[in-house]
């Protein structure tokens, strides 16, 4: 099947010096992580040959650190899913783009136009001071141009959205607290708009770019470039959260494939955490051993992400095999439930002059407070002579003896 | 209260069977949860993980048939008595306990000289008693939320969803043991400041007369 299209794709692969037998192969890795079975790789190949049509995308930027063009751009060596991810043509990247100034707001504007279009975006939507915290270029009229109203425009217009990184998904970092920037997550903001484009999120900080690879492909496979269609045929998990700048709650969007299991399930050190082998402390014997990370903070058991079966950086490695531990950046809010990084459990914001608090020193001090009442207590009892034999008792009620006292009932 | 006589009929050998079974996974609950938490030595995950469940599963059956139990076992009502009635007399307001919370309250707190006329189970001690009851059940709940095999399910995931994450589901959890801890400690202590004699009931069955 994949014999009889030698198409655009072909050429882009031998342009870059990838085999066809390099790209089945590649095929063949994307249907596993998209939870099919090897048999789909043909389908796979011949889905990415007939995107070689080019689908128009616009990537936009919001309030982000590139972080997560990085892990989808870096590289210096040709790479499949640099070519796969050409099948996408990016009208607008900020990063990346040859085009600047007046050309490439008219690329968007244009883009928008013609729609029919996939919008990527990566970082969190500015909504601080009125939306003044985020502006890139101007208006017709001269005026500035927010990174909200930028946005609102594209996901009108786009068939869907997909929202890479953990910014994008509920703000991210950006959102920690006290969130001056009033960040939030896309599909918070097109929400609180009224726009209905469906968004699927890639979570992580940065997003792995073979999840969004697969949600590519995904959508050239098997939804035929119909949202509709990619919504029903998409395995997808919804989280719900409260947004801390709208206060509604926000329903997400997941791959199923990405947030299915937590880390802690697919987890290379597992076993070490099962046999009871920790890392104290950084720089030990046990870390040189490839010990299990928990105590020193690592969130795996409670992020749900796919990153121990993906890995990173065309699957060489990732955090905790690099020997650091999950910081959870998976999950939701997830700098203000994960920080501190290196302790077990994220601290309280208790705010004020407690700012923020460990669980366990606020039970030591209940734990604490409850022995040292007991015994205060203890002396009272003995004090009291109440020891022994116990005190002295009431013959009758007070509230009896008062009613008495007032003639009883009449 | 002290002064009176610990009989028998007070608490029957099958409460003091689950007031045994209660403790030891008690016991055994808060200290692989404490090692879950944070191990503090190595060696003894999987088992402290395994002692946690089995202690859980347990302690969730014991609570479920002392429950069924209250309606069928006959327990004395009053304070050194032999008179039986139905145990779940016992946990349903009673007509000595009338009017009595304030005074006990008082009492504790050095307001009154003279102790508190009560039946079997003080209305203060009552309702501690009675607390433990949902409380073991959330922790359960909490318990099951942060369990891999069970925190995907929806009725454990929608309170991981209420709660804003397994992090803060975790907490909670953590906090839980902690209400447990000081009830522990407030119930040792006021079940035993005047004497031993009801640690001897409750725990070797051993009568005594004051």
């Amino acid at each position: 099947m994949a014999q009889e299209a030698h198409g655009a794709i072909y050429d882009l692969l031998a342009v870059r010096g990838v085999s066809r037998r390099d790209f089945l192969k590649y095929c063949s890795y994307i249907a596993a992580t998209l939870g099919l079975s090897e048999a789909a790789a043909p389908q796979i190949a011949a889905a990415l040959e007939k995107g070689a049509k080019l689908k128009p995308a616009l990537w936009l930027n919001g309030g982000s650190c590139t972080g997560c063009t990085e892990s989808m751009a870096q590289v210096d060596t040709p790479d499949v899913a640099t070519i796969v991810l050409e099948l996408l043509s990016f009208n607008y990247f900020e990063t990346i783009m040859a085009a600047a100034g007046k050309q490439a707001e008219d690329n968007i504007a244009e883009t928008i136009k013609e729609g029919n279009f996939i919008l990527v975006y990566e970082g969190s939507v500015m909504t601080g001071q009125d939306g003044n915290t985020l502006i890139v270029g101007n208006k017709e009229d001269g005026s500035p141009k927010k990174g909200t109203e930028i946005l609102a425009e594209a996901a009108t217009a786009a068939q869907a959205v997909i929202s890479v990184g953990a910014c994008a998904v509920d703000g991210g970092w950006v959102a920690a607290y006290p969130n001056p920037a009033g960040a939030m997550g896309v599909q918070a903001f097109l929400d609180k708009e009224g726009i209905a484009t469906p968004v699927v999120n890639i979570p992580c900080c940065p997003m792995n770019p073979e999840w969004v690879v697969a949600m590519v492909v995904q959508w050239l496979l098997v939804a035929d470039d119909d949202p509709a269609v990619f919504l029903e045929k998409t395995a997808l998990l919804t989280k719900t959260y409260k947004d801390g700048i709208t206060g509604a709650d926000v329903t997400l969007n997941y791959p199923e494939y990405v947030v299915g299991s937590t880390i802690h399930d697919n987890c290379p050190r597992r076993g070490h955490f099962e046999n009871g082998e920790f890392v104290s402390e950084f720089g030990s014997a046990e870390e040189a051993m490839g010990y299990c990370l928990y105590k020193v903070g690592c969130k795996g058991p409670q992020t749900f992400t796919q990153c121990p079966v993906t890995r990173w950086n065309r699957s060489v490695s990732w955090c905790v095999n690099s020997g650091a531990p999950c910081i959870g950046c998976g999950g939701l809010n997830w700098v203000d439930n994960n920080a501190p990084f290196f302790k077990r459990l994220s601290s309280m914001q208790m705010g004020g002059s407690l700012g923020n608090v460990q669980p366990g020193s606020v039970a030591a001090v209940v734990g604490g407070v409850a022995a040292a009442a007991l015994v205060a207590h203890g002396l009272g009892m003995k004090a009291a002579g109440r020891i022994g034999d116990g005190p002295p008792m009431e013959t009758a009620k007070k509230y009896d003896r008062k009613r008495m006292a007032k003639g009883g009932d009449k | 209260m002290a002064g009176q006589p610990h009989y028998r009929e007070a608490h029957p050998l099958v409460f003091v069977m689950t007031h045994w079974v209660n403790l030891i996974c008690m016991i055994m609950l808060a200290f692989s949860g404490f090692y879950i938490h944070f191990p503090f030595f190595p060696g003894f995950m999987g088992v402290a993980r395994g002692m946690h469940f089995f202690a859980m599963y347990v302690i969730i059956i014991n609570l479920t048939f002392r429950i069924v139990a209250a309606f069928t076992v006959k327990t004395a009502t009053d304070l050194g008595s032999r008179e039986v009635d139905t145990d779940i007399k016992n946990w349903l307001p009673q007509e000595k306990n009338k009017h009595q919370f304030f005074e006990t309250v008082k009492y504790y707190l050095f307001l009154r000289k003279e102790g508190v006329i009560s039946a079997k189970y003080g209305s203060l001690q009552k309702m501690a008693y009675l607390a433990t009851i949902p409380l073991t059940y959330l922790q359960a709940y909490t318990g099951f939320a942060i369990y891999g095999p069970t925190m995907k399910g929806g009725f454990f995931a929608a309170g991981t969803t209420l709660v804003g994450g397994p992090m803060n589901m975790r907490i909670i959890h953590y906090f839980i043991m902690w209400v447990f801890i000081v009830f522990t400690m407030i119930h040792a202590y006021l079940a035993n400041i005047y004497n031993f004699n009801p640690s001897k009931i409750i725990f070797a069955w051993k009568e005594t007369d004051h």
